[in-house]
């Protein structure tokens, strides 16, 4: 049985008729413990999709017009508050696009991790030796001492590190990674997708990677799903799509990546009319 | 920059450091704890009654007796207060014992001041021979109609004495209690008013950000002293203390609504924000734990601001006449009487005068330092 399946979902921003579809009847499924990356580009959609996954769009202006997110058999477009709540996090867990201001930069990291902890597994009693385990699997040395750092005290590559440290800290089943990579520099990003691949073969817990870069996905994802103008144009495993990709958004998609050793004065830019 | 061992201090204790680095602002600090030191003594700087007296081999201490409940109060809880901020983390490991300990000496010291009797003795120790006797810097109770009137500033009457003869020193020892207490406690409350409706208006916008948006706006059409005026007189409980607080606290929160309002605007914009949604916090939690923290920095500047205002409404309610009962001093009671004879006694005017002006600068210069010192943009020492 899938751990997530989204059906036929549609989002809409606005007042009726007014504006146009940001999600358009989208549907995937994800298994448990599977890696699925979302590909599109800016304002496709994908974000807005990571997000309704937990109803964490302000409604308003967002509307659910259709369709069903079923998370474990559960309804989540039903859901009561509550259980919505106590699935945010322990369920469903985020890492976002900017380490930096996803931190709340006034408390230390150790305590908006013993936040999460205390809020998802109140049965734990030693927390802070929790916090220093949580902060050891992450690859940060000397965890005892940098619990009492603030987030500006810390580089990006060591913010998104506490950043998967407090989202693992809850144990989730299904891990929203949106882009979490774009705003670090490359070797960094090498170093986070690494330590990401390296938590995911340790615990059962899959991935949805939302991503532009087809770098990652080539590297990390067993399937790939491509988002265009709110709706998925095409779905496969990673190394068919990347192969040979069908539609032809996903296509130009991928000659935009600029190739090593091939010598090219211009960069592809997608060609929308030759598209619709 | 910042010394290699500041690496690791916290915010608060950050910007602790970048505010005493702030001459004006650290001595404006100073000052207002001095004031409030004599505002908790005045009964002991200023009174008719001996504080020690020793007559016929018998030692007595002749003002206790004459204290009020509201001079008891702030002689006992401004020490308790002083006394529980230096045990804080004593009492902070078990929060819930050390709550209980506080409320249970509050409760003891409210029930032993129903039953205190008050025991109103016109006379003075003055003239009353005695072996040996301590009197208070300033002689003379504030309400006590001991002298001449109109006399001008002497050794017996530091700042003179009004037109029935009372001495201006010991009312003015005794008004710092009205007017800081007034500008605390009123602030306070414009405050908690204010951070509350801003924070809803901003983090939940819509309708509930159109309504209270259109009540600060209404509120502010409106000159606050005519608000506080007209509320005053709607009322039959006139001129008592905590009425004039509340008024004055009721008719001033809007700036700190804007204020607060507009950060929330921007903070739940930010990523953190999301995070926190995301992690599972609910509304409240997101509001208190993590964009309140966040938008503090702002919120304690105009706050300082508000009770130097605050102060300034109620002298200036106290001038016309809508202030403090008449016996009862305060300083813009004081100087409301002046204006009758500022011709030929101006100490009338000018002791008071002096004592708001130096509370208002040093409420204000502590509140540009604390602007300053959270701005992280300044590079302070």
């Amino acid at each position: 049985m899938a751990l997530l399946r989204v059906d036929n979902l549609g989002i809409r921003f606005g007042a009726a008729g007014e504006a146009a579809p940001a999600v358009d009847g989208v549907s995937f499924e994800i298994a448990a413990g599977e890696t699925v990356a979302l590909v599109g580009e800016s304002g496709s959609g994908k974000s807005v999709t990571a997000l309704a996954l937990t109803r964490l769009l302000a409604s308003p202006p967002a509307r659910y017009v259709s369709g069903r997110i079923e998370f474990e058999g559960r309804e989540m477009l039903q859901l009561p508050e509550r259980e919505l709540r106590a699935l945010r996090g322990s369920g469903i867990a985020y890492i976002f696009q900017e380490p930096s201001s996803s931190l709340n930069p006034v408390f230390t990291i150790g305590y908006q991790i013993r936040e999460a902890i205390n809020l998802h597994r109140p049965e734990i009693k030693e927390v802070t030796g929790e916090i220093v385990r949580a902060l050891n699997t992450v690859g940060i040395r000397d965890p005892e001492k940098r619990l009492n750092d603030y987030p500006h005290q810390l580089s990006g590559g060591m913010q998104q590190r506490v950043m998967i440290a407090m989202a693992l800290a809850c144990r989730p089943r299904l891990l929203v990674a949106d882009e979490p990579t774009t705003a670090l520099d490359v070797t960094i990003q090498k170093q986070i997708m690494d330590l990401l691949k390296e938590l995911k073969q340790q615990s059962n817990m899959a991935i949805l990677l939302i991503t532009h870069n087809f770098g990652l996905v080539a590297d990390f994802a067993d399937r790939v799903l491509v988002m265009f103008h709110g709706r998925i144009v095409e779905s496969g495993a990673t190394v068919e799509v990347l192969r040979n990709p069908r539609h032809p958004y996903t296509r130009a998609l991928i000659e935009c990546v600029p190739k090593l050793g091939q010598k090219q004065h211009r960069l592809k830019v997608i060609d929308y009319a030759g598209i619709e | 920059m910042n010394p290699p061992e500041a690496i690791h201090e916290s915010y608060t204790r950050r910007i602790w450091r970048r505010f005493h680095a702030d001459t004006m602002a650290r001595n404006g600090f100073r000052t207002i704890i001095v004031l409030f030191i004599i505002a908790a003594l005045a009964p002991f700087l200023a009174n008719s009654h001996a504080i020690v007296r020793v007559a016929h081999g018998r030692v007595t201490f002749p003002v206790f007796p004459s204290l009020e409940p509201i001079e008891w109060r702030f002689l006992l809880y401004v020490p308790l207060a002083g006394l529980a901020w230096l045990l804080r983390r004593r009492l902070l490991t078990r929060p819930w014992r050390g709550a209980g300990l506080l409320l249970a000496v509050i409760v003891l010291i409210e029930i032993w001041l129903a039953y205190h009797h008050v025991v109103n003795d016109p006379s003075n120790d003055r003239d009353r021979p005695a072996t040996f006797k301590w009197m208070p810097l300033v002689a003379y109770s504030p309400l006590e109609t001991a002298s001449e009137p109109f006399l001008p500033p002497s050794w017996t009457h530091p700042c003179g004495t009004d037109s029935t003869g009372r001495d201006i020193a010991a009312r003015m020892l005794h008004g710092a209690r009205t007017s800081l207490s007034i500008g605390f406690v009123a602030q306070s409350i414009a405050l908690s008013v204010g951070v509350t409706l801003g924070s809803l208006a901003g983090y939940y916008r819509r309708w509930l950000d159109i309504v209270i948006c259109r009540l600060i706006e209404i509120m502010d059409c409106f000159p606050p002293l005519l608000l506080v005026l007209v509320a005053i007189s709607l009322t039959e409980s006139q001129n008592h203390m905590f009425y004039i607080m509340v008024v004055i606290g009721l008719t001033t929160w809007t700036g700190v609504a804007r204020l607060v309002r507009g950060e929330f605007l921007r903070l739940s914009n930010l990523p953190f924000t999301l995070a926190a949604q995301a992690g599972g916090a609910g509304d409240l939690r997101v509001i208190v734990r993590h964009i309140l923290p966040n938008a503090l920095g702002p919120i304690l500047v105009v706050g300082t601001f508000g009770v130097a205002s605050a102060i300034l409404l109620e002298s200036s309610l106290s001038f016309l006449g809508f202030g403090m009962q008449a016996p009862t001093p305060s300083w813009g009671d004081i100087l409301n009487e002046s204006r009758l004879y500022i011709d030929f006694a101006w100490w009338l005017a000018f002791f008071p005068g002096f004592a708001i002006l130096i509370t208002i600068m040093s409420y204000n210069f502590v509140g540009e330092g604390l602007r300053d010192a959270v701005d992280p943009r300044l590079r302070i020492k």
